[in-house]
């Protein structure tokens, strides 16, 4: 590797490692992030789910007594917050990173040094929020006392305890004097911010870096989804961004916002917090919605059925997401004008939801239809989203919401429609792009195996919450008395929650023996449609040999095939040596290729905000204050140096 | 939006400059930023009956207009700038930068003396009452904005007497500084009349 | 780059010209702030004082920030920002009861 211009500074030389750890924490390819972003996801997926196994524990019986209430309140909320902010966002990150280039035919995303700040925010976010367990303090409320008089909870109860929601004001500071709200409120603050520059990096790079004649009608189905997430992250972080920064002067500076003793508004919390919550709903479904875009038509050997009305249906689904965010907020006494809009919102949105779910049906309508495990797991996807959309169309009712509000039908619901759709989504796409990853294919027979069990698992641990939330079972309690009658079903729930713990084991020995003993998967195993598999596996440093020239929708599937009179497809006699001739210019590009440079601004700016977090938090201590200023000054210098760094250096040439 | 991929530019499928691109569409989100903290000063300033004194009764009109103002003409010795740097006219854009740091700080320095006055003199901090709290955070975010605003415009001057000159090349640059700059000016247009002007 | 400009833009004595007319405008809020303080009744004064707001904010966003010379995917980005935050935080505070109490 050798740079073309000599760089102009000795301080700012960019760094050149291009293996070992250095090279990972330099990193500005698109690929290696993607890489990095799906192992930390996972990792928390597990953290996650950990929780969940010890809450289905306490609740497996009646008067359980694993843990005590100030811990069922930690862990419900950990479980809820790992869940939505630190795997499925960042799993989605992933995939987009990865894929994204990939399917626009670029050589990597718009801004690569601001990608790879993503990355090192979110990871340093996490071990923030994380590290609430260790540091954090869960006092009584003023003028009350922790449950047996206690002052402090035990360290698995010390993380934080007030809901994902964070609802006001019982986590503001008249009610939760410790400190883990506050790391929950600065936490999720940092993850926001690197969502937020990932999205304005993703909508600039799908607007400006497509390949020659990818037309926005002719990217992937994917690439569309991609690009509605980025819009609703744009505008919807902000929102929360406000609203936690609303908390955190409320319980650092004194502010009365949501202290309703002096005439602050708990109501406020809840629409701030839901106008951007429930854009984020959409944003943990979408990128499934896109996965099972790709793989539908894929393995039913047909191109998608409609993909206007797709397309434009998740368009709309994103547009019609901002106008429904109330109805979390039925039971909070907002007006019946406001009720009635709200719910007829809601039932509106199913709509767009329908027209995705037909034209997915559609798709496999006489299709060749292979069984293989990511087709599996979209037909799991599409099975189980539709339970959940149905569930979710019946809280659109009002006064059926007002039975449902806050008990086990609500949590079924959102289950089935996030562990049905989003996680069912992620593994379908899991197993569909391994081999881009690694270039082996991961083992069938596991993976059907991993299908089923979880599948199963995954309807007895939501299916008998529909009807425990309709007998009155409510959320977010950490008992219930034997003579309520729900023990049985909740033992069966329990069951189902190991069950598709299990399942997750099974993924991981198959993923990691895939890894290294998987059989080769060579170029283009699945017979796929779209150009990032007319690349080799796993996928070279520079994407990209040539850069392609797209001609269709499809463009590599109608690379391969024609259509004879009945629209079935003839492949063409000319394929096998098409396929060989991509591989040939994959491998060996004939001209030298520019990549970007790495960087270390983007570790050092993503770790100061550590430094910031702990500063605002301890700024009463003699530390806390230097700490907080040490961070700024190392955030602004990290992002000076970066505008100083010498561009020139920016696009290196690989010499393959 | 198909009908402007302009297939002959492989990296601006769209035509606008990529990095333009990416500060304008941070910028339209950034409507939903301020758009909720005007909406909190807006729903707690009627609520009367807790600890005086409300920002609208101790606002300085005649020295907020004074603010108002420079920060007005800093948007012009901005665009001046940016003009300037398009011709080439390398003196000319350090001074325009230069002129627009120093009226950018100059707003700064009315915004804390007006948060000195309202504090020290008037009584009202952020936690007297909820329409103290809207207002200061508000304001706060905005001046904030200013200020990163002010360090941007530093580091270009910087870059500027360092290097002898000014790229449009550099990471960090004039365009996107100036689209930024004239936000935070568009953005206080709609404070000073809606906080202040608007009883 | 491809600046692909299609209308000139305006020379700095139009910038400075322009800017005289925001300063203009200004002054004219200002006196009218002072109108209402006399007791002209707000419910002239406000309407004029917005619209007065959105002409300088027009103003502003089409000559200093160019947006009359740009393709027109960024006016829609601007637009789409600007009227979506208007809209939701507008039903936001509908449902407080703000702008009846406001308006009334």
């Amino acid at each position: 590797m050798a740079s073309a211009a000599s760089p102009t500074s000795t301080i700012f030389r960019r760094p050149k490692q291009t293996s070992g750890w250095m090279s990972w924490i330099t990193t500005v390819d698109h690929k290696k992030i993607g890489i990095m972003y799906g192992y930390s996801a996972f990792f928390f997926f597990i953290l996650g789910g950990l929780e969940a196994l010890i809450l289905r524990l306490q609740l497996a019986g009646p008067d359980g007594t694993v843990l005590d209430a100030a811990e069922y309140n930690a862990m419900f909320t950990m479980h809820g917050t790992t869940m939505v902010f630190l795997f499925v966002m960042p799993v989605g990150a992933a995939f987009f990173n990865y894929l994204l280039p990939l399917m626009i035919g670029a050589r990597d995303v718009a801004f690569p040094r601001m990608n790879a700040l993503s990355f090192w925010i979110f990871i340093f976010g996490g071990i923030f929020l994380y590290s609430s367990f260790l540091f954090g303090t869960t006092g009584p409320p003023s003028g009350g006392n922790l449950p047996g008089g206690a002052t402090d909870a035990s360290w698995l109860g010390s993380t934080i305890n007030g809901g994902w929601f964070m609802y006001q004001p019982n986590a503001g500071p008249r009610f939760s004097t410790g400190t883990v709200l506050d790391y929950g409120a600065i936490g999720l603050q940092i993850l926001g911010l690197a969502s937020l520059i990932s999205a304005v990096n993703f909508i600039a790079t799908i607007l400006n870096m497509r390949a020659k004649g990818m037309k926005l009608l002719r990217m992937p189905v994917f690439i569309w989804m991609t690009l509605v997430v980025a819009f609703l992250l744009l505008f919807s972080l902000p929102i929360i961004a406000v609203a936690l920064f609303m908390v955190t002067f409320d319980r650092q500076l004194g502010t009365l916002f949501f202290d309703t003793f002096q005439g602050g508004d708990a109501i406020l919390w809840q629409h701030l917090f839901w106008l951007f919550g429930h854009p984020e709903v959409y944003i943990l479904i979408l990128p499934a919605m896109g996965i099972v875009s790709e793989t539908l038509p894929v393995f039913s050997r047909k191109p998608l059925f409609g993909y206007p009305a797709v397309v434009f249906a998740g368009a709309a689904i994103g547009f019609l997401g901002f106008g429904v965010w109330a109805h979390h907020m039925f039971s909070s006494g907002i007006t019946p004008v406001a009720q009635a809009a709200f719910g007829l919102a809601t039932m509106t949105i199913a709509v767009p939801t329908g027209i995705k779910i037909f034209n997915w049906l559609g798709t496999m309508w006489m299709g060749k239809i292979k069984f293989t495990t990511p087709m599996l797991f979209s037909l799991g996807f599409v099975a189980l989203f539709v339970i959940g959309g149905l569930s979710g169309v019946t809280h659109s009712i009002v006064p059926a919401d007002w039975q449902q509000t806050d008990t086990y039908y609500i949590v079924a619901h959102f289950h089935y429609v996030l562990f049905g759709g989003a996680i069912f989504g992620i593994f379908a796409g899991l197993y569909y792009w391994f081999p881009k990853l690694t270039g082996r294919m991961m083992s069938e027979k596991l993976g059907k195996l991993h299908f089923w069990l979880m599948f199963i698992g995954m309807n007895l641990t939501f299916g008998p919450m529909h009807w425990l939330g309709l007998q009155g079972m409510v959320r977010r309690t950490w008992k219930y008395p034997a003579e309520y009658n729900f023990g049985t079903w909740n033992m069966v729930v329990t069951v189902g929650a190991f069950i598709i713990a299990s399942s997750i084991l099974i993924f991981m020995v198959n993923w990691t023996k895939s890894k290294r003993r998987g059989v080769e998967a060579g170029m283009d195993p699945w017979d796929a449609r779209t150009i990032e598999w007319s690349i080799p596996n796993p996928t070279p440093e520079w994407n990209f040999g040539v850069s392609p020239d797209v001609q269709s929708l499809d463009d590599w599937w109608h690379r391969k095939y024609d259509e004879d009179e009945d629209g079935r497809p003839v492949r063409r006699p000319d394929a096998d040596s098409t396929i060989a001739q991509f591989h040939d210019q994959g491998v060996n590009p004939p001209a030298p290729i520019h990549l970007p440079t790495p960087s270390y601004f983007p570790f050092f700016a993503g770790a100061s905000f550590l430094a910031v977090g702990y500063g605002v938090i301890y700024h009463t201590r003699g530390w806390g204050l230097p700490l907080l200023i040490f961070g700024v000054i190392l955030l602004l210098s990290s992002l000076i140096g970066w505008s100083l760094e010498p561009l020139e250096e920016e696009h290196e040439e690989v010499h393959a | 939006m198909s009908d402007v991929a302009h297939e002959e530019h492989v990296h601006e499928s769209t035509g606008v400059e990529t990095r333009k691109l990416a500060m304008w569409v941070f910028l339209s989100s950034e409507f939903m930023f301020f758009g909720a903290l005007i909406t909190n000063y807006l729903l707690f300033k009627g609520r009367v009956g807790y600890t005086a004194p409300y920002p609208a009764e101790i606002f300085d009109i005649p020295f907020t207009s004074v603010s108002s103002f420079v920060l007005l003409m800093s948007s012009l010795t901005m665009v001046l700038a940016d003009h300037a740097i398009h011709r080439d006219d390398q003196r000319s854009t350090r001074t325009w930068l230069i002129a627009t740091a120093l009226l950018g700080m100059v707003f700064l320095a009315g915004q804390a003396f007006e948060f000195t006055t309202f504090v020290v003199d008037e009584g009202m901090k952020i936690s007297t009452n909820p329409a103290a709290s809207a207002f200061f955070t508000l304001t706060g975010f905005h001046g904030t904005h200013v200020l990163v605003g002010v360090i941007m415009l530093l580091t270009l001057i910087g870059i500027s007497f360092r290097k002898g000159r000014l790229s449009t090349a550099t990471g960090l640059n004039l365009e996107n500084v100036a689209l930024y700059w004239h936000f935070v000016d568009i953005i206080w247009i709609v404070i000073f009349t809606v906080v202040y002007l608007i009883k | 780059m491809a600046e692909a400009q299609t209308k000139a833009q305006p020379s700095p004595k139009q910038y400075v010209q322009i800017a005289v007319l925001l300063a203009i405008l200004t002054a004219v809020e200002v006196a009218l702030y002072y109108i209402e303080q006399a007791g002209v009744s707000g419910r002239i004064v406000y309407p004029t004082l917005i619209i007065l707001a959105i002409l300088k904010f027009i103003i502003v966003v089409a000559f200093y920030m160019h947006i009359r010379y740009e393709k027109g995917i960024i006016a829609r980005f601007f637009t789409v920002g600007f009227f979506g935050a208007l809209m939701l935080y507008t039903v936001v505070l509908g449902t407080f009861g703000v702008l009846t109490a406001m308006s009334g």
